[in-house]
């Protein structure tokens, strides 16, 4: 503490004043021999204390008086650390760049830290004063900018009252050009940006600065705190590839990947929403700046093809002071159904005989709907009619019995004969095109035809076949069969068996088909054998499809295996990988900004909702003669809904078209920049003092206790 | 004329002033009230010369045709005791009377030995014996009662030097009321009390109403102060006490209110406790011209019963 005016300390001599007459007041007191003392010793009692007190109290406050006229008239004054920037009012040009990214909803000390930032944002423009030209920029990224400065300062201060935590990262560098784009084309002298922001890593571009060694003065606000703690689901997506055991044909794999930005410690729970039902829930511990992946197994609810979800993560706020990144939606949908069309070379009258009994039941259990899979099944005959491309039939028009081969995924040649180099060639070019075939011998199968024709689309050549149990008696059959024992674990047909799969080892094959010879490694695989080490499962890519030979019989003729429980999620596993191409179980990322194409297909009108009554009606002219529209405004995260009409009149929401937005990740990571990322600040004329010091003048408070003393002494007098 | 203290206090020795004071009260009396006040018809006697001719009877003289004149016989005495507080608390002078050139009032000793003064200068005039105690000294001023006319002379003079020499000490009038009753115990007298009374253990009532039981008259003049009645003190006051070494800092407003409670508490209480036992009790205030107050105890005797009145 210091005074102005040292000298009027002497004026606390004036102390000695009060004291003085306090004792000169008690020698003064005026004598009275009085006869009736008795009566006054009573009541002497009760008032000699409080008369003591009063005196003393009166003392104290006289002396007070007197000590705090002399600190008034000393100017006393403190001093403290400047805690605000340097705002220099008058007429000058200015731009505040405030941070409204996703982050600024930090919460500290139980608010937004953005309502910090405006409130100090208001400070400074009141500073600035009326004749000072400002502009607000925001800092998160696409943001929009204004286009000049203003002295409408009344207008600035209301964009600040609405300001709020956009859903997009920052892009501080950005913001900062545009300031400095703002200040270039102002004739002021004083150019300043204030920069209120988190300062997080993330909203610099160390390659691509805002200004050069010459730019406006960069004053950077110091309100990011110490630590900001966070925990963010910063990737959710919906594993197409495996299917999880235990699941059914409705199941699917959700793998969460939660981010601890902070250098402690930290867990959380985290939940799966399906359908707005929480159907999976798990703690999670995290290290320091740690990821991991959490994977949830849900099923989709019945009848639904597609499904929204939602990872959330519930955590204490000392961990996690945002809330708005805890959350991460995923569009579901089950598989596109695998369209498999089924070339039956042995038909029979008997069901049971027929040479897809077993195979129709193991694609399509019970016949279901939601099976995963479409089956057409034909004879080879019907093969003749297959076309490529239905829409370039031979003479303009596509036959009507025509069989479009692009219709399905995967075609199945059970015990076919050797099919005409013709119809070969067709089928080669739609595997090569990405289409997936599955060969597999029977009774029918002429090894010579065969590689007439029919290499192509084999992975490797075929021989005759051999029967295990030749000459064997009934009894000795059993013990003479062959048996699965190698395969590939890890490959995707094999992924629902367990490591010894009895399911799949316990079935007996009693014949099998031969491969010839080859020295074509590339792009052929062989992914199960037999105990004789005869190949059992042969893989190979033509093209962008695959061709899968199996070299048993897929009914009994060869062996039990269709009655065993492993047929069926072999052949189910079988068909879709072979038609993975098709396999999509995750929609598109979409992020906060961004814009998202709707097939609108033949809609007469479409309308998106998105949450906090986001949307947009397209029709008329929008969507007419359009087979797309874009749609942008996806400013929050969160699903949204897309209602169609169709041209009969029919309104209902569209499933398929429906989209989910996410925040961009690289908005969660709140680390702190580094001050070298900041451009240089600019060395203007009156950049302003570097005096972090203010000064507090304490003498206004002394003389209102002055004047309280002064008050309370009447008082005490009086009584 | 208004007999104040300051008045008679340039009238020079004590008698002339009691004179003076008797006079100016008994001015407001009717006189005949006290004719033969204290004389009884005894019996005729033949005229010779030098009778007084007012005392012939004339009624007699029809009858006989001689000439009676009336033999009086006088009352058997009466005995007075003037009982005079002189304790130190009887020297307070506050807001009293006032001589010209006095800066204070009377003192509360001053007008009460004045007052018994002029009752001694009318009892001496009516031929009663008068004594006198003067209580508060440590040893009792004594003049025991006579009824002969020097002994005017003597019992003023006393008076004289107990006010002059001041009120001293503490003692209450109670012993000298004591001695009284001791002495007067077959023979019913007439005791005046002037005092302030302020003998807190009661004893003074006491001794009062002991007497009061040996069938004495008794009349209690209560001099008091008008500073006592009023309490008229502002700003820090320190306040002595005049029978003890007490002294107490305070602020008069402060207590004003009650202490004005005590006091009339107090009066209260020793007007009810004279008034039990039958005792005649005046409050007086210095600052009373002494010859109201003497003709309120006058008149209030006066309408007494003629045994219980003497003066």
């Amino acid at each position: 503490m210091g005074f102005l005016a040292p000298l009027m300390l002497i004026g606390t001599l004036a102390l000695g004043v009060p004291v003085a007459i306090h004792l000169i007041g008690r020698r003064r007191a005026r004598i009275v021999k009085f006869a009736a003392l008795d009566f006054l010793m009573a009541t002497k009692r009760r008032t000699a204390r409080r008369l003591v007190i009063r005196e003393r109290l009166l003392l104290a406050v006289r002396t007070l008086a007197c000590l705090f006229v002399a600190l008034v008239l000393a100017k006393p004054y403190t001093s403290c650390e400047r805690k605000g920037p340097e705002v220099t009012r008058g007429p000058q040009a200015a731009v505040l760049v405030i941070d409204d990214s996703f982050a600024s909803g930090y919460v500290v000390d139980g608010k937004p830290w953005l309502k910090k930032a405006a409130d100090e944002a208001r400070r400074i423009l009141q500073q600035l004063g009326p004749e000072a030209e400002v502009a607000i920029v925001k800092a998160s990224e696409n943001a929009e900018h204004p286009t000049e400065l203003t002295r409408d300062h009344l207008r600035l201060r209301d964009q600040l009252i609405a300001l709020e935590p956009s859903a997009r990262p920052a892009d501080t560098t950005r913001a900062l050009a545009r300031a400095s784009t703002l200040l270039t084309a102002s004739s002021h002298q004083r150019k300043t940006v204030f920069l209120i922001s988190l300062l997080a890593n993330t909203g610099f571009r160390p390659d691509d600065p805002p200004w050069g060694k010459t730019g406006p003065r960069l004053v950077t606000i110091e309100l990011r705190p110490h630590s900001l703690p966070n925990l963010a689901v910063v990737e959710l997506r919906v594993d197409p590839a495996s299917s999880p055991g235990g699941t059914g044909s409705r199941g699917i794999a959700f793998d969460a990947v939660i981010a601890n930005f902070s250098s402690v410690a930290a867990k959380t729970e985290v939940s799966l929403t399906v359908a707005d039902r929480v159907v999976a829930r798990g703690l999670l511990e995290l290290g320091p700046n740690e990821r991991k992946t959490k994977r949830f197994l849900a099923t989709l609810p019945a009848g639904a093809r597609a499904s929204d979800a939602v990872v959330s993560l519930t955590s204490d706020r000392a961990n996690d002071g945002l809330a708005v990144d805890d959350r991460r939606w995923v569009r579901a949908s089950l598989r596109d159904e695998v369209r498999v069309l089924l070339v039956d070379g042995d038909p029979r009258t008997v069901r049971h005989d027929d040479e897809l009994f077993y195979l129709e039941a193991a694609l399509r259990p019970g016949d279901r709907d939601d099976s995963g899979t479409v089956v057409r099944s034909i004879t080879v005959e019907e093969l003749a009619r297959i076309e490529p491309d239905p829409k370039k039939a031979k003479d303009g028009k596509p036959a009507t019995a025509a069989i479009p081969l692009d219709e399905f995924d995967v075609v199945v040649l059970a015990n076919v004969p050797a099919l005409p180099i013709a119809q070969v060639a067709l089928l080669a070019q739609w595997v090569t095109a990405g289409g997936g075939i599955i060969v597999a011998p029977g009774d029918r199968l002429d090894v010579a035809a065969y590689d007439r024709t029919m290499l192509p689309l084999l992975p490797q050549a075929l021989r005759d076949p051999i029967d295990t149990t030749w000459g064997a008696s009934p009894e000795e059959r059993d013990s003479r069969a062959l048996h699965l024992v190698k395969w590939e674990a890890d490959h995707p047909i094999f992924t629902p068996f367990s490591k010894d799969a009895p399911e799949l080892a316990d079935a007996k094959f009693y014949k099998i088909a031969l491969l010839g010879p080859t020295t074509a490694t590339a792009d052929r695989k062989v992914l199960a054998r037999f105990t004789n080490g005869a190949a059992a499962i042969v893989e190979a890519s033509i093209g962008a499809g695959r061709t899968l030979l199996f070299t048993s019989t897929l009914d009994r003729d060869w062996t039990d295996l269709p009655i065993h429980p492993g047929f069926l999620p072999l052949v189910q596993q079988t068909v879709r990988h072979l038609a993975r191409k098709h396999a999509v179980g995750q929609e598109a990322v979409h992020l906060v900004g961004g814009s998202v194409t709707i097939a609108a297909g033949d809609l007469r009108k479409l309308e998106v909702r998105g949450p906090d009554n986001i949307g947009a009606v397209f029709e008329g002219d929008r969507l007419e003669g359009r087979a797309n529209v874009r749609f942008g405004k996806t400013e929050r995260p969160g699903i949204y809904h897309v209602i169609g009409t169709d041209p009969t009149g029919g309104t209902r929401e569209r499933d398929e078209l429906g989209f989910v937005v996410n925040l961009d990740p690289r908005g969660s990571d709140l680390t702190a920049a580094s001050p070298a990322l900041l451009p240089p600040s600019g060395t203007e004329a009156d950049a302003g003092p570097t005096d972090q010091a203010r000064r507090i003048e304490l003498w206004h408070a002394l003389a209102a206790a002055v004047l309280l003393l002064l008050l309370a002494e009447g008082i005490l007098v009086q009584r | 004329m208004r007999l104040d203290p300051a008045h008679i206090a340039r009238l020079g020795s004590l008698p002339i002033k009691a004179r003076v004071i008797v006079e100016g009260a008994l001015s407001g009396l009717h006189r005949a009230s006290l004719h033969g006040a204290s004389i009884e018809f005894a019996e005729h006697k033949e005229y010779s010369p030098g009778d007084e001719l007012r005392h012939v009877d004339w009624k007699a003289y029809a009858k006989q045709d001689r000439y009676y004149v009336k033999q009086f016989e006088h009352e058997s005495q009466l005995t007075i005791y003037l009982v005079l507080d002189a304790s130190a608390s009887m020297a307070f002078a506050g807001g009293g009377l006032k001589a010209n050139d006095s800066p204070v009032g009377v003192s509360k000793l001053e007008y009460a030995g004045l007052a018994l003064a002029a009752l001694a200068y009318l009892a001496i005039q009516q031929q009663d014996k008068v004594g006198f105690i003067a209580s508060g000294t440590g040893r009792d001023t004594i003049v025991p009662p006579r009824a002969r006319t020097t002994h005017l002379h003597d019992l003023l003079g006393v008076i004289d030097r107990v006010i002059t020499n001041g009120a001293v000490g503490d003692a209450s009038p109670a012993d000298a009321l004591a001695r009284i009753a001791e002495q007067s115990r077959r023979r019913k007298s007439l005791v005046i009390l002037a005092s302030d009374l302020f003998d807190l253990d009661d004893r003074t009532l006491d001794a009062l109403a002991m007497l009061r039981a040996q069938r004495h008259d008794i009349s209690v003049l209560h001099v008091l102060d008008p500073h006592e009645r009023t309490f008229p003190y502002y700003g820090l006051t320190q306040f002595e006490a005049l029978e003890s070494n007490h002294v107490m800092l305070v602020n008069p407003a402060a207590v004003r209110r009650e202490y004005l409670e005590r006091m009339e508490t107090f009066l209260a209480h020793v007007k009810a406790s004279l008034a039990s036992t039958g005792i005649d009790y005046h409050l007086t205030s210095t600052d009373r011209p002494l010859e109201e107050t003497l003709l309120d105890l006058l008149v209030a005797r006066s309408r007494l019963g003629p045994a219980r009145r003497a003066v």
